[in-house]
């Protein structure tokens, strides 16, 4: 088993390559079928097969036109049919996979003929296809299991975030959609959000919103969840079931049926304002143009309804492995509640939800539904197709999918992932539960 | 005398706040099922937060009245969705959490952390793309488009399981191949047995995103036939509140319903999540 141990260098295999890895060098599989591993061999020949026949057929062109972006206009008055850069673009990006699906298969064919090679130098036996083919339930499981969900995940997460990478590179958006070719720009959309009077104040404005927001609700929501928990934790309380019934209820409700309902509770014909005006004043727009920190600070009372009972949950969960005796010694010793609170249970479970306080913190700052639902698709003076309640995500929203704004959504994507990742990766790989994974085999 | 009284004090300060907390967690969904089961379908008909007069009228409605909002459509095509995608997305997600929990191959960190970078990208950046690829395979007003997306994307959050799995002790494998039983053998005659409160947790989970997720069937499902309970919902104004109410409180209260048989599964599932993270 423990074979494969040593690395095997790419000096180590080109000096000592015998014929047939060479001949594997040359045509992948011949080097396995030499070694009279007939059905290895004709895989590996037919994926050479297949790429052939692949980027004969339009790879090729797929990959050139990834760098070319179309070449040839629309002209529906000379019936010319141009290229469509987008879906170019898109089989650009695919053709390049498959390049490196193709590199990767070449590697690993050389790499399993000089592996046969040191076995027959050693006096073995090369393994046969029924064999080997066993060995993907076995020591390979992990290859077999994984094929599928890295297949998906490439297709329908990776391709469509490199294609949005790209896009924020071209000038694709505004006026120039396909039939009209689009073109590589460089950096000139970055350089545009943080210049140009159109968009850069209304980004500045937005980012500012953004941070305030992901910070204070990720404060209020993950104290009021511990808060609540400890409270449930209490000795005097009980029926505790009972009590947790009614936050588990709100984090049961699906959250698009939360946040419509308060939006007609909040709505001009709404309870709240037949209340008010069933007091004799006037109605009030709570979500309207003007309303600018009354929908904030609504926004964030309803982001605590939706967010705190997980929050709660979660603490009760971490609240029950905690170690009581240490409680106990510290009663005994005199500390008051609020000591104890301070020096024990807090550290405990800052310590253990630290991934959470980060995922909550990007859930937030990422939060589209709240806003969407609220206000969503208000345009307010002195921002740029935005409101004063949007968050990035949303103006993301309207630029891209509403308004064709396509580079310029692509450019703010990565900004927002810039700063995300930027935050979770330093905590996260300096967090305890990263570096000592395996502490708890 | 003096602590005592100060214990009751707080005792009894504590249930007012948690009285408090109940009401406020469980007033809006009272509204909503009161609104639900009013006699006039607006809003402004109503008497502050309640409805004047009570009937069961907005559910017959909701099934019978279907010529410009055909709900019952809307709920067997967000139910076909939901099922399909629980099945197909929790298989992947429970074999992929299994295989990063318990094989150590080369490239598995690297496959770790490009995860959560891709998880750090907004979560629609990609759906121009999303919509232009499936434009290309073909699956626009397709459900199975959906169920596609769905269950592809559904690996990605592997890791509460696979902090489960971390806690199933390596031993037990390690006994079972000295047996001479073959890695399938051991994942599914030892660990998958072991291993039920997660994949409640994990068919929970990926049945409620679908079933509430309204970003992705608003871009992809045009038709109107194609609607799923949330779009539908969404169109819906003050006028038909109560049709809105009654159609929340129908696809709520089964979710409501699951959540409290499994809460148990719940609340462990998510634990795993976070200390393990």
């Amino acid at each position: 088993m423990k074979r494969g141990n040593r690395k095997n260098t790419v000096h180590d295999v080109l000096k000592r390559a015998g014929r047939n890895v060479k001949l594997s060098m040359c045509v992948m599989g011949l080097g396995q079928m030499l070694y009279g591993q007939i059905g290895k061999g004709l895989c590996y020949f037919a994926v050479l097969v297949m790429a052939v026949i692949y980027f004969v057929h339009r790879g090729f062109k797929d990959l050139a036109g990834l760098f070319t972006l179309g070449t040839q206009e629309a002209d529906t008055w000379l019936g010319i049919e141009g290229d469509n850069s987008v879906v170019m673009l898109l089989m650009g990006i695919l053709s390049a996979i498959a390049v490196l699906f193709l590199v990767y298969c070449y590697l690993s064919n050389i790499k399993d003929a000089y592996e046969t090679q040191k076995l027959c130098e050693r006096g073995g036996r090369p393994m046969g296809f029924r064999e080997e083919l066993k060995q993907f339930l076995d020591r390979k499981f992990y290859k077999t299991v994984l094929l599928l969900p890295i297949l998906g995940v490439c297709v329908f997460n990776i391709l469509p975030i490199v294609f949005m990478i790209l896009i924020a590179f071209t000038n694709y958006g505004g006026s120039t959609v396909p039939p009209k070719l689009v073109d590589w720009v460089g950096i000139d959309n970055f350089v545009q959000v943080a210049t140009l009077s159109q968009f850069a104040p209304t980004f500045i404005r937005i980012l500012g919103w953004n941070l305030m927001w992901a910070l204070i609700s990720t404060a209020v929501n993950y104290f009021a969840g511990l808060g609540l928990a400890l409270l449930l934790n209490k000795d005097c309380v009980k029926g505790k079931a009972f009590w947790r019934a009614f936050p588990m209820l709100a984090y049961a409700v699906p959250g698009f049926i939360t946040l419509l309902g308060f939006k007609f509770m909040f709505s001009y014909g709404g309870p709240v304002n037949q209340i008010i005006t069933g007091m004799g004043h006037r109605a009030v727009g709570f979500l309207d143009i003007d309303a600018k920190w009354m929908a904030r600070i609504i926004g964030f009372t309803i982001n605590a309804w939706i967010s705190v009972p997980s929050i709660m949950l979660l603490a009760t969960g971490i609240l029950s492995n905690r170690d009581a005796s240490q409680m106990e010694s510290a009663k005994i010793d005199g500390a008051s509640a609020f000591q104890q609170f301070r020096h024990i249970t807090l550290p405990f479970v800052l310590f253990s939800t630290t991934p959470v306080l980060i995922s909550q913190f990007i859930g937030n700052f990422n939060n589209f539904g709240i806003f969407f639902f609220l206000r969503g698709g208000l345009y307010i003076d002195g921002y740029f197709l935005a409101s004063d309640t949007d968050l990035l995500i949303n103006w993301l929203y309207n630029l891209s999918i509403n308004n064709n704004y396509y580079n310029v959504g692509a450019t703010i994507s990565l900004v927002i992932f810039i700063i995300t990742s930027l935050i979770s990766l330093l905590i996260y790989t300096n967090s305890t539960s990263y570096r000592e994974e395996d502490t708890f085999r | 005398m003096k602590r005592k009284t100060a214990r009751m004090i707080d005792t009894a300060l504590t249930h007012l706040i948690l009285i408090a907390v109940c009401f406020i967690f469980l007033f809006p969904c009272l509204w909503l099922i009161l609104a639900s089961f009013s006699k006039s379908g607006s809003i402004y008909s109503f008497k502050g937060f309640f409805p004047q007069e009570y009937s069961l009228d907005t559910f017959r409605n909701l099934f019978t009245d279907t010529e410009m909002y055909n709900y019952p459509q809307w709920f067997r095509n967000t139910l076909f969705i939901a099922v399909m995608s629980c099945l197909l997305g929790s298989f992947l997600v429970i074999l992929t959490a299994y295989t990063m929990s318990r094989f150590q191959f080369s490239g598995r960190k690297m496959i770790m952390k490009t995860t959560l970078v891709l998880g750090m990208f907004p979560s629609f950046m990609g759906m121009i793309a999303v919509y232009i690829i499936m434009t290309q395979f073909g699956l626009i007003n397709k459900m199975w488009g959906l169920i596609l997306i769905y269950s592809a994307n559904a690996p990605m959050g592997y890791l509460t399981q696979k902090g489960f799995f971390d806690t199933i002790p390596i031993s037990i494998d390690e006994a079972a191949r000295i047996d001479g039983a073959t890695n399938l053998q051991v994942f599914y005659k030892i660990n998958l047995p072991l291993s039920l409160p997660i994949i409640v947790y994990t068919a929970l989970t990926s049945f409620v995103f679908p079933w509430s997720d309204f970003i992705l069937p608003k871009l992809l499902l045009k038709e109107k036939d194609l609607y799923t309970v949330a779009v539908g919902l969404m169109n819906l104004g003050e006028t038909e509140f109560s049709r809105f109410a009654a159609g929340s409180v129908f696809i709520a209260v089964p979710i409501v319903i699951l959540y409290f048989c499994l809460m148990k599964f719940f609340v462990n599932g998510m634990t795993f999540g976070a200390v393990k993270g």
